[in-house]
């Protein structure tokens, strides 16, 4: 015990108060913000490593905030899986801070850059809190923090099609938070508990069986909106490829994830798997994923905007990740957490890296992009190496997690949606190496990319390349990671 | 017997109705200010079926004085419960205004088809 049992609440803290400090900090000189903003995430993203050594795989570290009790109280808890998505979410927005400093130069005046950074550490303070809390209502305040800085930071350049795309994303984002509140007030209505842990033991035995489906189909509707589920996606493309490209990384890469996240909280840990109410509803989820896989895919192909492409390829991969919780056993489960580490990582290098080719040239269109590998080869490198893994050839991350998914799909007998993630991954390979033929392949326009090196700066170089080189190594490393997961994935199902 | 608890339960049916029109005016509605008040019409029956779940007649305010039993107080977690919920929802709307107040001045109209049309040039 000691000052180990405050951890918790100082991983979503220190982001969060150093983010009110931020207009503060910025007064003077906003080059000191970016400085700040790393020393924050920084210090999360040590004391959520530290953590590593103290949450196991069957157990939960359980935090009680100002010491009061559960379910009176509001409880921090923190399994390995919430343990490992903090770690990625953490690591993933070190690096496109790190990413920032450079490049939101080149996209904001220098007046709106305390506020970009702001509204960026509430974004990642809010998820954080968002992942680990054990109170449901607790995660409705920490969704709509992260949603509004969300619509802010998608209008933040003031131009015409940002501020459609954050209105879009707000007229459907603003009605799902409302369903998610009114689904936690009928299962409140039926329990008299906000705690997960409490909750889950109480539904078993409440016999409101309409108003617990109720509740769990306004739930899926209301995160469905937030993770983009495929017939709710309609905001996404707009919104991820309009924002500056590190807000791009972070919603493509972490946000769309956490609303997955949060709905396998919501099936495993408070509707536990033995719940009847279940039975319709994880089938109705894995159709709708298997079409927002080939959905999602066959529109990247034909987007002639690169960022567009990626945002498609978005809606592919949280079908991937939905359509394996919606299996609902340990491999299809430890698949989903593991793709939302990868694809999170991949997903993230891949709107850096258009970022780094908008910040040297200003180039979005595919067409554009001829040939830009004679000008900017690391660049176009870590893409192809990220592309490997959204694709999910061998030793990469992307692999182990389709490996994984597909085994737990065959394990559970739906051979069909094996068969998706096969299809998927045709798909995928469709639309990176398209990408991948138009940069390293064709020639390129004289007066557009210039045939000597001239690359991007170190500190956009840097991030690049150690999330793209990260898809690879924590591929080979996997054995390390998959048993704990598997561990903790059996320990949530057999509950 | 479900008519009769359906009765005793009428303040259920009026957030049922609520909610329907706030819906349906996010959803009908050209105008994008009428859209934001078909948003804040949704939150309100939330908040009002909340509240009256920890509606007790002749309950007491949760203080243990002047004898009180426990059984005889309203629940106060509803009303702590919305109390945070309104807070989320003016700031929903404050960023939602304040969205609609740079949309009208780049596109000088608050008409979401001609929005849309819009885009497609």
């Amino acid at each position: 015990m000691g000052a180990y049992s405050h951890f918790p609440i100082f991983i979503i803290a220190i982001p969060m108060v150093m983010a009110v400090l931020m207009p503060a900090i910025g007064y003077k000189n906003e080059k000191y913000c970016p400085k700040a903003v790393v020393v924050a995430l920084l210090s999360s993203t040590t004391l959520t490593g530290l953590l590593f050594f103290r949450v196991k795989p069957e157990g939960y570290l359980s935090y009680h905030m100002s010491s009061w009790e559960p379910p009176f109280g509001i409880e921090i808890r923190i399994d390995f899986l919430s343990l490992f998505i903090l770690a990625t979410i953490c690591a993933i927005s070190l690096l496109v801070a790190i990413f920032s400093q450079k490049y939101i130069l080149k996209e904001l005046e220098a007046n709106k850059i305390p506020s970009f950074y702001c509204l960026f550490l509430l974004l990642t303070a809010s998820m954080l809190g968002f992942v680990a809390t054990g109170d449901i209502f607790n995660m409705f305040v920490f969704m709509e923090i992260l949603a509004l800085s969300s619509y802010a930071l998608v209008a933040i350049a003031g131009n015409r099609e940002a501020v459609r795309a954050a209105f879009k994303y707000l007229l459907m984002g603003a009605p799902s938070s409302i369903m998610v509140l009114l689904a936690i007030t009928l299962l409140y209505s039926v329990t008299g508990t906000l705690n997960m842990a409490d909750l889950s033991a109480k539904i078993a035995d409440s016999g409101y069986r309409e108003v617990l489906f109720a509740s769990i189909v306004i739930f899926l509707i209301g995160f469905g909106v937030k993770a983009a589920l495929f017939p709710l996606h309609m905001w996404l493309p707009d919104a991820h490829s309009i924002a500056p490209s590190p807000i791009s990384a972070m919603l493509s890469g972490l946000v769309v994830e956490v609303g997955a996240y949060a709905i396998l909280r919501i099936l495993f840990s408070v509707f536990t798997t033995s719940s009847p109410t279940l039975s319709g509803t994880s089938e109705v989820l894995g159709i709708i994923s298997a079409a927002g896989v080939l959905f999602g895919g066959i529109l990247a192909i034909t987007q002639k905007d690169f960022k567009m492409m990626i945002a498609y390829s978005t809606i592919s991969h949280i079908g991937y990740i939905l359509l394996g919780i919606s299996v609902m056993n340990d491999k299809a489960l430890t698949g989903s957490v593991f793709h939302i580490f990868d694809h999170g990582m991949a997903k993230a290098c891949f709107f850096l890296c258009a970022g780094a080719f908008i910040y040297k040239k200003g180039y979005r269109r595919i067409e554009d992009l001829k040939g830009a590998a004679r000008q900017m080869p690391w660049t176009s490198f870590a893409f192809s190496l990220a592309a490997l893994s959204v694709i999910g050839i061998p030793p990469t991350a992307g692999f182990i997690s389709k490996w994984y998914l597909i085994w737990g799909c065959i394990a559970g007998g739906y051979y069909l949606y094996a068969v998706i993630f096969l299809v998927g991954s045709v798909l995928a390979a469709v639309y990176c190496l398209r990408i991948i033929y138009y940069i390293f392949f064709l020639a390129p326009d004289e007066e557009k990319w210039s045939r000597k090196v001239d690359e991007a700066p170190l500190r956009i170089l840097i991030p690049v390349w150690t999330l793209s080189l990260s898809t690879f190594v924590f591929g080979v490393i996997s054995f390390l990671i998959i048993p704990s997961l598997q561990q903790a994935a059996t320990f949530l199902i057999i509950r | 017997m479900s008519g009769t608890r359906l009765l005793e339960n009428f303040h259920y049916i009026g957030a049922v109705i609520l909610f329907c029109v706030g819906l349906y005016s996010v959803i009908i509605q050209k105008n994008i200010i009428k859209k934001i008040i078909g948003l804040n019409i949704m939150e309100t029956s939330v908040f009002f079926f909340l509240v009256s779940l920890g509606y007790l007649s002749k309950g007491q305010p949760p203080i243990y004085v002047n004898g009180v039993e426990a059984g005889q107080m309203v629940n106060p977690i509803p009303q702590a419960l919305i109390l945070t919920g309104i807070v989320v929802a003016v700031s929903t709307t404050a960023v939602a205004l304040a969205l609609v107040i740079l949309l009208y001045k780049q596109y000088g109209t608050l008409d979401v088809d001609k929005l849309m049309r819009e885009e497609e040039e």
